[in-house]
Order: C-alpha cells, then structure tokens, then sequence
C-alpha cells in the first residue's frame, strides 16, 4: 500500500510555515516513515512529472501555515485526495504569549509546538491506516 | 544607500537538503545578510496566488535560489511573472550528492550544513549586488 502523503506548506516569511515544515519533517522522518512520506510542494505546484504521479489519487494530509491554504489547494489541484487539511493557527489558541520564533529557527516553545502538531497529524494517520484495514 | 528592493525567492524544497538550504539562504538575506533591501514570498503562495502575488517578478528584480537542478523556483517564475534577474542552482555550488540528501529539520544543522548555507548565501549576494549597481 502506498504511503500516506503529508504536505506541509513550508511558507517562508512567518514562523507559522516553519512550525508546518517541522511538524511534517517529524511525522515523515522520526514518527512514521514506514507508512507516510512527504513530497516536495515546489514540485507539486510546478507539475513535476514523477511527482504528479506520485500525488494523483493519493491519500493525503497538508499542513498550512496560513489560511491561504497553499498546500491544500496545489494538492488537490496536482490530483491529491486531501483527506485532512490543516492548519497551524487552528492550534495557536492554548499558546497564546508564547514566542516561537521566527521563519528560520524555533524557540524550546516553538518545538514543544511543533511535537503537537505531529502528535495530531501521527493520530490523523494512524486513523486512516485503521480505516483501510 | 539603494532604495529599490530585490526579490529572493526560494524553493524550500521538502525532499532533499538542497530545499532546506534554499529556505535559509533566504531567511539569511532577510535578516543578516541585505536586511531591508530583500522582499521575499512563499512559493506555492506566488504559483496559487489571486495575481497579486503574480506580479512579484515585475516589481522586483527577483532572484531564484532552487535546491536542485528542477529549479521549481525559477521555472514557476518565469512562467508566471516574468524573466528572473538572477539564479542559484544550490546543487550546482554544493554539489548534486550534498544536495539531494536527506531532507533536513533545522533541529539537525550541522556546522557543515551552515557552511554551506553560508556558501550559497555568499553568491546569492554577489548576484544581488551585481542587479542593484545595473
């Protein structure tokens, strides 16, 4: 079975697309990297021939940094099944006051943060895998 | 002082190290390296954007910095904005092998990845500064 697809948006300018970026690079490399893997959104939104083929039909999660939504929507527009979209502020509420840093490091809060959102997106998964079986 | 602003734009890549690389040297223009004088956005924000964000390249003199030979960045630029002033293949200056490894959380960098960063960052300035005496 294929891995489950976990997109974050890795936007650039705020904290909030670093705190995607990192949560998923946790998900993908330490959690789960038997049943989930990332791909790389540049190559989604460009059209990358082996990429599209990887994401078309696939199962997938995005993480977004903003409710732009940039990684949900290339997703679905390269012919992903985002099965769950979220996003980084939809979490923020308990962690209001804390600093997490910046676009380009974390803070010990910011990776606190970061552990969280994972946790969410490994239940995300581990619920999906279940669904199948 | 120069009051016209550059733009830095980079992939941020998630599969391989050139992506993460591309990330910082961005940040690193940002903050350390031309502070005020760079205007950045997210990729896939430019590519999905209403049109705002399409006219970047317009502008801005704007500079690609891509982690690998793809060069998402500088293709999704050109094909939605206009020609970019200047680009960096990272894997062309670090090397294809350091390059495309393993995709790196910053919780991980090692002195040998700044160094690259630095790398990368250093040329990156050398194009910006050749487009703002033009």
């Amino acid at each position: 079975m294929s891995k489950i697809k976990v997109i974050p948006c890795s936007g650039v300018g705020k904290v909030l697309g670093l705190l995607a970026r990192e949560s998923v690079l946790k998900v993908t490399q330490e959690q789960l990297p038997n049943d989930t893997e990332t791909l790389c959104l540049a190559h989604v939104v460009t059209g990358d021939d082996e990429v599209v083929k990887k994401i078309v039909g696939a199962r997938c999660i995005t993480m977004d940094g903003c409710p732009k939504y940039c990684a949900k929507k290339s997703v679905e527009a390269a012919g992903g099944e985002v099965e769950y979209s979220y996003k980084v502020p939809d979490f923020i509420k308990p962690h209001r006051g804390e600093d997490h840093g910046t676009g380009t490091y974390l803070t010990e809060d910011g990776w606190k943060f970061v552990d969280e959102l994972a946790e969410i997106m490994v239940k995300t998964a581990n619920e999906m895998q279940e669904e199948v079986i | 002082m120069v009051d016209k602003k550059i733009g830095v734009v980079g992939c941020s890549g998630e599969e391989c190290l050139g992506g993460t690389i591309s990330r910082l040297v961005v940040r690193k223009m940002l903050e350390e390296l031309r502070p005020g004088m760079v205007s950045t956005l997210c990729l896939p924000l430019f590519i999905a954007g209403d049109g705002g964000e399409r006219e970047f390249a317009e502008k801005y003199p704007t500079i690609a910095v891509d982690g690998c030979s793809k060069c998402c960045a500088k293709r999704a630029i050109e094909k939605y904005s206009s020609a970019v002033a200047g680009s960096i293949d990272v894997a062309e200056i670090i090397g294809q092998d350091a390059a495309l490894g393993k995709p790196l959380s910053t919780r991980n960098l090692t002195e040998e990845h700044l160094a690259y960063v630095k790398e990368v960052a250093d040329k990156t300035c050398e194009i910006f500064d050749a487009i703002l005496v033009k």
